[in-house]
C-alpha cells in the first residue's frame, strides 16, 4: 500500500499532465448521414401508417387498389387531355381533404417525378421536331400522386391483403407482410448500428467500404437468424406450411361512391375513346 | 435503374408481366423444393434486406453517394430463385407504396432486376467457381458476376425504353412514350452502369462476401449439381428478347443496319441481342401486319400479347421437361 502510494506521488504520468489539444481531422460521411436519413425517413413512413386508425369514411382497401389500379391503366392509355385533367382534377379533390403535412409531402413527390421527367426528356425536344414531354409529364404526375394518396390513406397490410383480389398467390401476400413488419424491426436495427459507425468514426475513416460492408453484413446475420425465430414461433403455434389470407368484405356508403366515381371514369374514357 | 410509369407503353408493360410469370412459377417451385426445410419467413426477410440494402448509400469519388441493387449478393446468399422473389417483393412494395417505379412497368421492372440481375450474376458467379478454384477464382467470380449482372440488367432496361419511338408513335410520327431511340438509351443507360454503378456494386458485394466469408462462411447458399435448370432460364432470356419486340408486330422494317451497329458497339456484353434479332426475323411471319387484314389495333396488341404468353408458356414446360428427364434418371 505504501509502496504504490509512493509510486504515485512521485511521477504524474506525463501524458496526463500534457494539454489536450487533439482535433480530429475532418471527413467527409455523408454516405452514413444520407443512409441514417433514408432509414428514418422510410420508418417514419412504415411507422405513421401501422398507427392509423380505420376511417371509417374511407373506402375499404379492396375497393381502394382496384380503383388506382384501374385508374392507372387508364392514365397510360389515353391519349386525350380532357381525361387526363380530369383524372387529376379527380386525385387534387381526393388530397384536397387529406391533412395540411400530408398534401405537402404528396405534392412534393408528385412534382418531383414530373420534374425529374421534364429533365429528362428535355434533350429530346432538341432531338425531335415538334416533340411536347409535357403529356408523359401529367401522367407521371397523375400516376405518382394516385399511388401515393392510397398508401396514405389505407393501411399496409390492408393494402397487402387486397391483393388477393388481383389473383396474387397467398403466399406472395405472406411474404409481403412479413416484409413490410421486418424493414420496421431490420430498419431500426441498421439504424442503430449506422448510428454507432458514426459515433466511433473519430477523424479519417479510411475504411469506408469496410465499415458498411460491416453494417450489411451483419444485417444479412441477424435477417436469417430472426427468420428461424420467425419460423420456430409459427410452427409453435401450428403452422403447416399454408398460408391463407381470409377477407371480409365490408361494404359501405364509401364504397359505393368509390366505386360510382371510378365506374364513371371508365364510361368517360370509353366515350372519350371511340369519338 | 427503376422504369416509372408511361415510359413504356401498357402492351410492352403487358409482355413484360406476361414473362415474367413462368420465371415466378419456376422460382416459387424451386424454392420450395430446394430449401425443404423453409423457412417461408427467410423470404419476407429476404426481401425487407434486399429493400433496406437499396437504402444504404456508399461513397463515391467526389464526395457524392450512390446505392448498390445487391441482387448478385442476395443470389450468391440465398440462392438465385430466394433472390428472385425476395427482390420482387421489395420492387412490389417500392411501386405500390413508395411510388419507387412504375406499376405498370412493375413487370419490366422485375425482369431487369428480379430475373436478369440475380440469375445471370449467380450464373457468372458459378461459372468462374467451378472452373478456377482458388480463393482468387471466387473473388474474381463474384467481381464479373455482379459486375455483368448490373450492366445487362441496365442494357435490358436501354433495349425497353429503346424500341418504345421504334414501335409506337401517334398520327403525326411523335413519339407515345420514350422519345429516345436504342441509339440514345443504350450509351445513356449503358455507359454509367459500366463506369459508375456497376463499380459500386462490385466494391459493395466483393465488401460484404468477404466479410460474411470471415465472419459466417456456412451462411452462403449451397446450389446443388443441378446447373441445368439456371441454363434453361438463361435461354429463356435469350428467347425473351426478341419476343418483347414481336409483341407490337410492326416497324420490323425500320431498323436500319446502322442502328444495329450501335447495338454491337454500345458495350462488350451485348452478344446475344444480335442473335436474338437474328431469330426475330424469322417470327415476323407469324405476326402480319394488322392494318392490312383491318383489325382495330388493341386487338392486335392483346392478340401479340396472347400469343407471347403462349409461347413463353410453351417454351418453358419444354426447357423444364428437358431438365426433369435426366433427373428421373438419377432416381
Amino acid at each position: 500500500m505504501t509502496l504504490r502510494s509512493e509510486q504515485h506521488g512521485k511521477s504524474m504520468p506525463r501524458w496526463m499532465l500534457a494539454d489536450e489539444d487533439y482535433v480530429p481531422a475532418t471527413d467527409k460521411d455523408s454516405f452514413v448521414n444520407r443512409s441514417i436519413l433514408g432509414l428514418m425517413e422510410v420508418l417514419s413512413l412504415v411507422r405513421s401508417q401501422s398507427s392509423r386508425a380505420a376511417d371509417r369514411f374511407s373506402a375499404s382497401a379492396p375497393v381502394k387498389v382496384l380503383g388506382t389500379l384501374l385508374l392507372v391503366v387508364l392514365t397510360a392509355m389515353t391519349r386525350s387531355e380532357i381525361f387526363l385533367i380530369t383524372v387529376i382534377t379527380y386525385l387534387l379533390l381526393q388530397l384536397s381533404v387529406m391533412r395540411a403535412g400530408e398534401i405537402s409531402s404528396v405534392l412534393k413527390l408528385s412534382f418531383g417525378a414530373a420534374a425529374f421527367t421534364a429533365i429528362l426528356l428535355l434533350p429530346a425536344v432538341f432531338l425531335i421536331e415538334g416533340y411536347s414531354p409535357v403529356r408523359i409529364c401529367a401522367k407521371l404526375f397523375a400516376t405518382v400522386m394516385a399511388v401515393n394518396l392510397l398508401s396514405r390513406t389505407t393501411r399496409w397490410d390492408h393494402i397487402a391483403g387486397a391483393l388477393k383480389y388481383v389473383r396474387i398467390p397467398d403466399l406472395f401476400i405472406f411474404v409481403l407482410d412479413s416484409t413490410i413488419k421486418y424493414i420496421l424491426l431490420l430498419g431500426e436495427f441498421s439504424l442503430e448500428q449506422l448510428q454507432a459507425l458514426k459515433l466511433r468514426s473519430v477523424g479519417k475513416n479510411r475504411s469506408k467500404y469496410t465499415a458498411l460492408s460491416g453494417v450489411a453484413g451483419t444485417l444479412f446475420l441477424r435477417s436469417v437468424e430472426m427468420a428461424e425465430e420467425m419460423h420456430s414461433a409459427m410452427e409453435c403455434r401450428g403452422f403447416t406450411g399454408e398460408y391463407r389470407v381470409i377477407q371480409t368484405v365490408r361494404f359501405g356508403t364509401a364504397d359505393i361512391l368509390h366505386l360510382t366515381i371510378h365506374i364513371g371514369l371508365l364510361v368517360f374514357f370509353i366515350f372519350l375513346s371511340r369519338g | 435503374m427503376h422504369i416509372p410509369d408511361h415510359y413504356l407503353s401498357p402492351s410492352t408493360c403487358a409482355v413484360m408481366g406476361a414473362a415474367m410469370i413462368p420465371v415466378w412459377t419456376v422460382s416459387v417451385r424451386k424454392v420450395k423444393e430446394e430449401l425443404s426445410k423453409i423457412k417461408l419467413p427467410q423470404l419476407g426477410i429476404g426481401a425487407s434486406f434486399s429493400f433496406l440494402m437499396m437504402m444504404f448509400n456508399v461513397p463515391l469519388p467526389g464526395g457524392t453517394t450512390g446505392h448498390a441493387v445487391g441482387g448478385t449478393l442476395l443470389a450468391i446468399l440465398l440462392g438465385p430463385y430466394a433472390a428472385c422473389i425476395s427482390v420482387t417483393v421489395a420492387l412490389m412494395l417500392q411501386a405500390l407504396l413508395f411510388g419507387d417505379g412504375g406499376i405498370l412497368a412493375f413487370g419490366a421492372n422485375c425482369f431487369n432486376m428480379a430475373f436478369v440481375l440475380p440469375f445471370l450474376g449467380h450464373l457468372m458467379y458459378r461459372f468462374v467457381k467451378e472452373r478456377v478454384k482458388t480463393p482468387r477464382g471466387e473473388y474474381a467470380a463474384v467481381i464479373l458476376g455482379s459486375y455483368f449482372g448490373l450492366v445487362v440488367a441496365s442494357l435490358c432496361a436501354a433495349v425497353e425504353f429503346g424500341i418504345q419511338p421504334l414501335l409506337f408513335t401517334d398520327a403525326s410520327g411523335q413519339p407515345l412514350y420514350c422519345p429516345y431511340p436504342l441509339s440514345v438509351s443504350i450509351p445513356a443507360m449503358v455507359i454509367p452502369h459500366m463506369l459508375v454503378a456497376g463499380v459500386v456494386e462490385v466494391l459493395f458485394t466483393v465488401f460484404i462476401f468477404t466479410f460474411l466469408k470471415k465472419t459466417a462462411p456456412g451462411a452462403f447458399y449451397q446450389s446443388g449439381k443441378k446447373t441445368k435448370a439456371i441454363y434453361g432460364l438463361l435461354a429463356g432470356l435469350i428467347c425473351l428478347t426478341p419476343l418483347g419486340l414481336l409483341a407490337t408486330g410492326t416497324a420490323w422494317g425500320e431498323w436500319g443496319t446502322a442502328e444495329i451497329q450501335d447495338v454491337v458497339t454500345g458495350g462488350t456484353s451485348l452478344g446475344f441481342i444480335p442473335e436474338g434479332m437474328a431469330n426475330g426475323f424469322s417470327f415476323e411471319a407469324l405476326m402480319p401486319d394488322y392494318s392490312v387484314t383491318g383489325l382495330p389495333e388493341v386487338f392486335g396488341y392483346v392478340l401479340s400479347a396472347l400469343l407471347g404468353v403462349a409461347i413463353l408458356i410453351i417454351v418453358f414446360k419444354l426447357i423444364s421437361g428437358v431438365v426433369k428427364a435426366p433427373r428421373q434418371h438419377q432416381i
